[in-house]
């Protein structure tokens, strides 16, 4: 690897501060799982590594008043070992024990993962079905939007220059509500998803509520399938209409056509995959 | 930059350039060359060591993050009378071969006993996905870790 | 309980072979100057085809507790005083004609001690089979893989950097990727005036007219990738040139005497200026079986008078070192109705990457394997092997039989299918049994290949599963 700096400041202030100065120069580091792989290849003009994973308020997992707060350089390892996460998010769990393996999961951070932004982030999908918000903080301060408008494109974010990722909301009202994750990859370990899905529904009185799909790697940013959604909003859950539901998530997607899997492929783990993720809700929802 | 940190229980430090990864740090200034370069890239395994308590890929971890931190190699496994009981069953079962992906294999298998000491046969090749083996097909270090921990668990029901 | 093999042997004669028992060929055993061999070579000759001491019981390597105890010295893990490191910088197109290459820039950063061309190599050819490998490109890169120079700073990282400085003046040439496109009259040349560099027919009876008189006629093209062995282990070599003129290496390499020959042959010193010391190797599978970068780091180590280390990158060892042959293969076969193969007409053309390498044992073994271990009457064969602009192929475990065997029992499974045949039976029905002739006419003995089918499919399951 080239020469480079390293800092560890420990405030989001110092480490907004710190990248602000270095303008082009400097990186923020999270667990670095992307980016040390990178700087070995393809260095680029980068002088100054900032390792933002130290600071408090980039850490820990709780549950308040507004709901679960996950820092943003918690590690998957530790999502996947917290109680409150185990109980309340098992989707998050599940799909963060889909990433790589033991020995990355126990650096890569969540909050490294969603400002990666790559189609396939597999714990994008489990949080957009709760709902989740995130707060970043930059030179001016810190704002707050829903995660959907946090991706913009292929690696690219709405992060402005100069802002960090300080954590990730999952509404109250979204803690246990029935959901599940489904990664397929070309190998159960350390593979990227040729199409990932997550699913969140409600049952009131034998109908659905509130429904949220997400599907990931099949669009430039990991998308909802709103209209799928749509159909089934207020509806009796039967096979019959998942089935019909995830015909119409694959009309959603806009999945590529590559050397991994072909076009017709990603179309066919769509339909399967949305099905298998809302049939286990349902199927949790149904046994509560 | 100065890095301190504690290395298989002793204390040590070295002045490395920033962009030092812990895996280089431990190979080329500590003199422990026990821990392996596969891909440098966080896929083989070969450099999984265990940093306060969970395993990681060193060649992926800046040593500047490890400052202060509790490492674990390869080297620490044993003390000098006796062997790891891993590396007890690993050398009965012919679990290594050529051996370059043993020591990474060890530190996550003793990873994973130390935080479920009775790991299903599921969640112990769960444990070892990070560990690519090119010459065993794996089911020999599959099944050294499985009896590691019945005898783990024999020896506490008794 | 481990039980040691050494243990388990407890009647002598299961060693020494009875009196009754006849060495396998018809020739005694002898040494130079006619005297008679003192030791049994023939195996014993009681059931060792169901049965031997080592069978079942469990044999702890000898060197496995260094391994689990991360005491195993690889090559990587040793270093001298002094040593310097060495990286290769590979070429920049598939096919070129370097023109020059200016390494003065690197030189004159601090710290980087050696460079070398090329050019400085006194003889620039190597292989196990023909000698048409350059340690570094030149005047021909015929690969990106190829390196064109090197450089030893004092360390790795230098090294790096002192890579960039070298500038390098290429007239491109046009590359050949594809080994159908490779074998026309009018492709671009690799190496001489055709790029099929090695061939082979196996001819046995009358194909033609078998395949004319057959009531069924498959015809298939089946194709296979290029395979990396990748060894955890990367290539790795230490050379260190004294002052006597002597140079010892320290090298992953899995052959070291054929290494010797190869090393003493570049260099152009006698081997017995040569110790090549094979070290442990961390993973061969046929990817170390030949000298990779041991000269270039050998001369790196006569011009610097330091010791040398060279570890390949993951990236280099896909690129640079071998890999397994892709073939394509056109397989035509005719059976009569109850799925007796008849004939079998088969096509193999070999993509060999810019080198011969290995593909002599290759095309070989790819070649007389390709009909299938089936009693078939009348074959043809024909191999070639093909240079193109892509990375080299060389050994790699079964060195061609896993190709043929893909093409030729997806062929099986057509037939079986299309005549509604159990694809069991088929195989049961052609396969090789005790004295056999394979396709080259050897009588083949210890055959349990009807035994192995049956006992398999009955431990899966297989007639449960189609019931």
């Amino acid at each position: 690897m080239k020469s480079l700096d390293y800092i560890a400041p420990n405030s989001a202030e110092a480490a907004v501060a710190l990248l602000s100065e270095n303008g082009e120069s400097a990186c923020p580091l999270a667990g670095g799982t992307d980016l040390v792989v990178d700087l070995k290849h393809a260095p680029g003009d980068i002088e100054l590594l900032v390792d933002v994973s130290r600071i408090d308020e980039f850490r820990g997992i709780e549950e308040t008043e507004d709901g679960l707060r996950i820092g943003s350089m918690v590690t998957y390892g530790e999502i996947m070992s917290n109680p409150i996460c185990l109980e309340k998010t098992p989707a998050i769990v599940d799909a963060s024990h889909t990433i790589g393996a033991v020995q990355t999961r126990n650096l890569g951070t969540i909050g490294g993962n969603l400002v990666t932004c790559v189609p396939s982030a597999d714990s994008a999908p489990a949080l957009m079905v709760l709902d989740a918000e995130v707060t970043v903080a930059g030179l001016d301060g810190k704002r707050r939007m829903p995660i959907e408008d946090f991706f913009v494109g292929p690696r690219k974010t709405s992060l402005e220059p100069y802002e960090l990722l300080v954590d990730i909301w999952i509404p109250k009202k979204n803690l246990g509500k029935p959901s599940d994750f489904y990664k397929f990859g070309l190998r159960k370990g350390q593979a990227l998803a040729l199409v990932n899905a997550a699913a969140a529904i409600d049952i009131k009185k034998g109908k659905i509520i509130d429904p949220r799909i997400a599907l990931g790697a099949v669009a430039p940013t990991p998308i909802r399938a709103l209209k799928a959604e749509a159909l089934l909003a207020n509806e009796k859950p039967t096979p019959e209409l998942i089935v019909e539901a995830s015909e119409i998530a694959v009309t959603e997607c806009k999945p590529i056509d590559d050397f991994r899997a072909s076009l017709k492929y990603r179309q066919q783990l769509v339909r399967t995959l949305t099905r298998r993720v809302l049939t286990r809700s349902v199927e949790i929802a149904s046994n509560r | 930059m100065l890095i301190e940190l504690r290395v298989n229980g002793e204390l040590r430090s070295a002045d490395v350039p920033p962009e030092t990864t812990l895996l280089k740090m431990l190979r080329e200034h500590l003199d422990l060359p026990g821990t392996k370069l596969g891909c440098d890239v966080g896929d083989c395994g070969t450099c999984t060591v265990i940093v306060d308590g969970v395993s990681v890929n060193s060649c992926l971890l800046l040593a500047g993050r490890a400052k202060g931190s509790e490492v674990t190699t390869i080297e620490g496994l044993a003390n000098s009378n006796t062997l790891h009981p891993l590396q007890q069953k690993f050398e009965e079962y012919g679990a290594l071969q050529c051996g370059f992906c043993g020591p990474g294999m060890l530190m996550s298998a003793k990873n994973l006993l130390d935080n479920n000491p009775t790991p299903t046969v599921y969640e112990v090749r769960d444990a070892l996905a990070g560990n690519l083996c090119r010459c065993t097909g794996y089911t020999k270090i599959i099944e050294a870790v499985v009896d590691v921990s019945r005898d783990m668990k024999a020896e506490s029901d008794a | 309980m481990v039980t040691r093999t050494t243990d388990i042997q407890t009647e002598e004669d299961q060693l020494i072979p009875s009196q009754e028992s006849k060495a396998p060929s018809s020739q005694p055993l002898s040494v130079l100057g006619g005297n008679p061999v003192l030791y049994p070579l023939e195996l014993p000759q009681s059931d060792t085809r169901t049965s031997t001491p080592a069978v079942g019981q469990r044999a702890t390597r000898p060197d496995g507790r260094l391994h689990g105890l991360g005491q195993t010295q690889y090559i990587d893990d040793i270093s001298f005083p002094h040593m310097l490191h060495a990286k290769i910088l590979r070429s920049e197109y598939p096919h070129a004609r370097i023109v020059n290459i200016d390494t003065s820039e690197a030189e004159k950063m601090p710290g980087v001690i050696a460079t070398i061309t090329g050019a400085e190599v006194p003889e620039n050819t190597f292989g196990p089979t023909y000698q048409d490998q350059p340690v570094l490109a030149y005047p021909i890169a015929r690969h990106l893989g190829d390196g064109v120079a090197a450089v030893a700073a004092t360390t790795e990282q230098l090294a790096t950097e002192a890579l960039e400085k070298i500038k390098v003046e290429y007239e491109p040439l046009t590359p050949v990727f594809d080994p159908l496109e490779a074998i026309e009259d009018d492709s671009p040349k690799i190496h001489g005036e055709s790029n099929i560099y090695t061939s082979k027919i196996i001819k046995k009876g009358d194909v033609e007219k078998a395949l004319k008189d057959s009531p069924h006629v498959f015809h298939r093209q089946y194709k296979t990738q290029m395979v990396e062995h990748v060894p955890l282990e990367p290539q790795a070599t230490i050379a260190s040139w004294d002052g006597n003129g002597r140079v010892t290496i320290w090298s992953s390499l899995g052959r070291i005497t054929l290494g010797r020959e190869d090393i003493s042959r570049t260099l152009a010193i006698p081997q017995s200026r040569i110790r090549l010391i094979g070290t442990i190797v961390g993973g061969n599978f046929g990817g170390k079986n030949e000298i990779r970068n041991e000269p270039i780091v050998a001369l790196l180590s006569k011009k610097s008078r330091r010791p040398v280390k060279c570890v390949f990158t993951r990236d280099e060892e896909f690129t640079s070192s071998t890999i397994r042959h892709p073939f394509i293969m056109d397989y035509t076969t005719g059976v009569n109705d109850e799925g007796l193969i008849l004939a079998r007409k088969i096509r193999l053309v070999l993509d060999g990457g810019a080198y011969c390498s290995w593909t002599g044992t290759t095309i070989g073994k790819g070649s007389i394997l390709a009909p299938g271990p089936y009693n078939i009457e009348n074959v043809f064969v024909e191999a070639y092997a093909v240079y193109t602009n892509k990375t080299t192929t060389g050994a790699m475990r079964g060195f061609g039989a896993p190709q043929v065997c893909f093409a030729y029992e997806s062929q099986m499974d057509e037939i079986a299918h299309k005549l509604g045949i159990d694809p069991l039976e088929i195989r049961l029905k052609n396969g090789f049994s005790e004295n056999s002739l394979s396709p080259t006419s050897q009588t083949l003995q210890s055959v349990a290949l009807k035994e192995s089918l049956n006992q398999a499919s009955d431990r899966f399951g297989w007639k449960e599963w189609k019931a």
